[in-house]
């Protein structure tokens, strides 16, 4: 793999770890209010929001901290990415539906909201960084199995 | 590799146990840090569920929920009780000092309600206890009408009668 293409890897790598575990992080410091976060997108039973509150941050976070210390990276990337394309599904029925409320992507307190439309560009830039990252990752390997 | 089925491929099914594995470890953590929050919501002992907030409603928009021995320090420090449930039960028994400020009659009474009660007093809303949202939905009606030290005591009635704690009513 040339130059351009492991700085490119390492790079997503880093950043990607970096993102999910600082949002990971502070939606596991109050999961109570994560919880309604998630109910506010209207898509589960009400005890099912507390649920995915109490899990999904530890997911963003284990997977972030194994991208940034370059450990399991694939299962890491696939996680991700399977949680990243249902964020972007659960925006996308916000916009539908014609629902304006925080996207509860970051910082619960947040002063400045982010609409779900802002949220779901961002989610696609953070898409195209884990299929970076996966196909890099790919590559790598293969090369190294040569 | 190609000339395998996808599933004997030793590549993917490391790929797919490694996802499994990662997808276990967060379900264990997350499980164990917040056993407490999701086995209550599983048996409706969760404070009602977070209303839909609008763009305009903050997250501190939300009454605080407080415990017994909380509630008692409030009043003694001169907070005021209010019981969110209907007008009849509050007739029949309600918590000693307490007034009726029904969640259904809200908007009709908050008037005279606003005359007699100023904005930065503390108030307690309770209802008929854990599952019962009203005094919870009451609390946020009172922030949004400008009161501005609202919390909900989440046992409501039932706590503080068996507490043992002075009750008034016709119905005693």
């Amino acid at each position: 793999m040339n130059r351009l293409r492991l700085i490119l890897f390492h790079g997503s790598r880093l950043f990607l770890g970096g993102i999910f575990v600082y949002a990971g992080m502070i939606k596991a410091e109050d999961p109570v209010i994560f919880a309604g976060q998630v109910a506010n997108y209207q898509l589960l039973p009400y005890a099912w929001n507390y649920l995915v509150a109490a899990i999904l941050p530890y997911l963003e976070v284990i997977s972030g901290v194994l991208l940034v210390l370059n450990r399991w990276v694939r299962p890491s990337t696939l996680v991700l990415g399977i949680l990243n394309l249902i964020f972007m599904v659960a925006l996308t029925s916000l916009i539908v539906r014609g629902i304006d409320i925080d996207c509860g992507c970051f910082r619960p307190d947040a002063d400045v909201q982010t609409s779900p439309l802002s949220a779901l560009i961002r989610d696609l830039g953070i898409m195209l960084l884990i299929l970076m990252t996966w196909f890099f990752e790919r590559r790598k390997n293969r090369e190294e199995r040569d | 590799m190609s000339d395998r089925p996808p599933f004997r491929s030793p590549a993917l099914r490391r790929l797919l146990l490694e996802t499994l594995v990662i997808c276990a470890v967060a379900m264990a953590v997350g499980l164990s840090m917040n056993y407490r929050m999701v086995l209550n919501a599983f048996t409706g002992k969760t404070v009602a569920a977070l209303p839909i907030k609008t763009a305009q409603v903050a997250v501190a928009e939300f009454p605080d929920p407080i415990e017994l021995v909380e509630v008692q320090e409030l009043i003694a420090a001169g907070a005021l009780l209010i019981d969110a449930r209907h007008a009849d039960d509050y007739l029949e028994a309600h918590l000693e000092g307490a007034i009726s400020l029904p969640l259904g009659q809200v908007e009709q009474l908050l008037e005279g309600f606003r005359k007699d009660v100023p904005v930065d007093r503390v108030l307690i809303a309770y209802c008929n206890g854990f599952g019962c949202p009203d005094s919870f939905d009451l609390g946020v009606t009172l922030l949004e009408k400008g009161y501005q030290q609202v919390r909900v005591f989440e046992g409501g009635f039932p706590e503080w009668r068996d507490a043992g704690l002075p009750i008034k009513g016709e119905g005693l």
